[in-house]
């Protein structure tokens, strides 16, 4: 660690010298920050999809069917003469937004539930645990399908399957680390001081378990865009003509062969998208932890 | 009238495998301003005893007895009323500095979080009374060391920071669990010198669980020694080590090295045998199994305590200094 700037640093207030220690050692680590510009660069491309995309994503063009890339069209046209560029731009919007709500939905879901099981224990955990348990034996995109079956296709719908879809695993996630953490020196030491439930919950379990909440959340987000991608694609999801990758994947299946681009385009930014995700959310875990101090 | 006064204080933990007595019919009194030294092996009952004062031990424990504090039985108060308590009148040190205290929290916020909750004071004033608790228990530059994190201090500093955390609200009376056994012997003298220095100034009753029979004899007024859950020797500290009574507490002295006294030519005496399982409460002395002078009357009685001298308290059959036989 270099103390190059200690004089500049003791001039500013604690948090703000926080705040740069973290930033510093974010930036060290190059993985972390191409997963954050990629994935910035995605949710920039859902947010100004209008102003990003050349044209419109549903616009057919007769005369341009199945072309290949050409300056009008940067990606080429797909079998109806979409713009493919357009539609990965827009297809973005169902991605991120399914990804991104329905993991803040698993959370607001597991982790009360799971908080309150692994603290306070009593007849409420076994009946917690075991329900998950049952329920984790169904592979997450099963679960997931079935939801969405069940809730009518729609991408509200298929975000709200994979955030019920996903609530089981954090649950257990959630549960464990309170199990763990009521069991720690400091909050001995707290309810030897007089702490309560609400605080010592507020204060010592929830703040610690928010490394492991933010992994969990970034393993979340690229499971949800890839469960988005499957449930578009099986026709749970977005439905055609609105673009998504899932949407696009299914629609290119008849033209592997002639046109393989179709199918290689969505799946490139589906792949691309979730592994930004995942190199932010590792980046971020190694910098967010106290005890790291490199 | 004593701060605290405990009577036939006893704990029974409910296991699987029967009960076990973990502490039987404790009695002792702690004056204001006194430090109490709280000394026996691991096991015999110390820190249970102080825990079962504030209701901290787990529902397989069975209290009996009682622990006044002026008018209120700590035994038998509602748990609301116990845990104001806990932190204000009464407030606890543990062994474990690197452990006991939050990772992800500055320390300034541990230490307002306690007085924010006892003494309902505001952000900005907890925050200047917890940079005075800093430079109360001597932690240097206070100002910047509030803003700091527990992985940045050392095991020592925790150890103040948790100190400072318990003299937060102004407590009557300081629990130290074993305060400095995980500590270097020199930060160890340090934080023993605090706590003079604290109970000089501020008036804390300090009760000190330790079984390291220094730490007693350099800072405590009285001593209890505990074993197998019952207390079989009371105090002064002068005098326990001067002239102590009971075998055990002879057999503790005698295992203490001691640099320049005839007994560092020879072997460390050891207490024969072992501490006896607390699971029956034996109609005789706890210690006579291990006892070198043990005979028909210890095995078929338990000694009760009586007082060889002002203040000075012991259950044994056969007290005394010099023992030949």
């Amino acid at each position: 660690m270099s103390y190059v700037d200690t004089a500049a640093a003791t001039e500013l207030s604690p948090r703000a010298r926080r705040r740069r220690l973290l930033r510093k050692r974010f930036l060290r680590r190059p993985l972390a920050v191409l997963g954050l510009l990629v994935a910035l660069a995605f949710v920039t491309m859902a947010i100004f999809a209008p102003a990003l995309a050349p044209y419109d994503p549903t616009e057919l063009d007769v005369t341009a069917i199945l072309e290949g890339p050409t300056r009008e069209h940067l990606l080429g046209t797909d079998e109806l003469g979409r713009d493919i560029l357009s539609r990965i731009v827009y297809g973005a919007r169902a991605s991120i937004l399914a990804g991104v709500l329905a993991t803040l939905l698993a959370m607001a879901i597991a982790v009360p539930i799971g908080v309150t099981a692994g603290y306070f224990r009593g007849w409420l955990d076994p009946i917690v645990a075991r329900v998950t348990d049952v329920v984790l034996a169904f592979p997450f995109l099963i679960l997931a399908v079935g939801l969405a079956a069940i809730l009518g296709p729609s991408l509200l719908n298929a975000t709200i399957a994979l955030g019920v879809g996903a609530a089981p695993g954090l649950i257990r996630v959630a549960r464990g680390e309170a199990l763990s953490l009521r069991e720690e020196d400091y909050v001995r030491a707290a309810i030897a001081n007089g702490a309560g439930d609400t605080s010592i919950i507020g204060r010592h379990v929830l703040p610690n378990m928010t490394n492991t909440l933010i992994v969990q959340a970034t393993v979340t987000i690229p499971a949800a865009i890839i469960g988005e991608a499957v449930l578009s694609f099986l026709g749970l999801g977005v439905q055609p003509p609105t673009p998504s990758w899932g949407v696009m994947l299914s629609a290119a299946q008849p033209y592997v062969n002639d046109a393989p681009r179709l199918a290689l385009v969505p799946g490139l930014a589906i792949f691309f998208c979730s592994l930004s995700f995942n190199l932010l959310g590792d980046g971020l875990r190694d910098v967010l932890d106290p005890r790291t101090t490199r | 009238m004593p701060l605290l006064q405990v009577d036939d204080l006893s704990v029974r933990f409910d296991t699987d495998d029967g009960p076990v007595h973990a502490v039987d019919r404790l009695s002792f009194t702690l004056d204001e301003s006194e430090v109490l030294g709280v000394v026996g092996e691991s096991g015999c009952g110390k820190s249970v005893s102080l825990m079962a004062l504030t209701q901290l031990l787990p529902d397989t424990a069975k209290i009996g007895g009682s622990a006044r504090i002026g008018d209120l039985d700590l035994l038998s108060a509602s748990s609301s009323r116990v845990r104001k308590i806990r932190g204000r009148t009464i407030a606890y040190v543990f062994q474990e500095p690197m452990t006991s205290l939050n990772p992800s929290l500055r320390i300034g916020r541990q230490i307002e979080e306690v007085l924010q909750r006892h003494l309902d004071l505001s952000r900005r004033a907890a925050r200047s009374r917890a940079v005075e608790l800093l430079e109360l228990v001597r932690i240097p530059a206070p100002q910047r060391r509030v803003g700091e994190y527990p992985h940045q201090l050392s095991g020592g500093m925790r150890q103040r920071v948790m100190i400072a955390i318990a003299l937060a609200c102004d407590p009557k009376i300081l629990v130290a669990d074993e305060p400095t056994t995980a500590l270097d012997v020199t930060i160890q003298a340090g934080i023993l010198d605090l706590m003079r220095d604290i109970r000089a100034r501020l008036g804390t009753a300090i009760v000190l669980i330790t079984h390291n029979l220094g730490v007693v004899a350099d800072i405590a007024d009285r001593v209890l020694v505990m074993y197998a859950g019952r207390k079989v020797e009371e105090a002064p500290v002068h005098d326990l080590f001067a002239a102590p009574q009971h075998p055990y507490t002879i057999g503790l002295l005698g295992a203490v090295p001691r640099p320049g006294s005839a007994s560092t030519a020879g072997r460390l005496q050891e207490i024969p045998g072992r501490v006896p399982s607390l699971r029956e409460l034996p109609q005789a002395c706890v210690f006579a199994d291990r006892c070198p002078r043990a005979d028909d009357l210890t095995r078929s009685e338990q000694p009760l305590l009586r007082e060889v001298r002002p203040g000075h308290l012991v259950a044994c059959f056969h007290p005394g200094g010099a023992w030949s036989s």
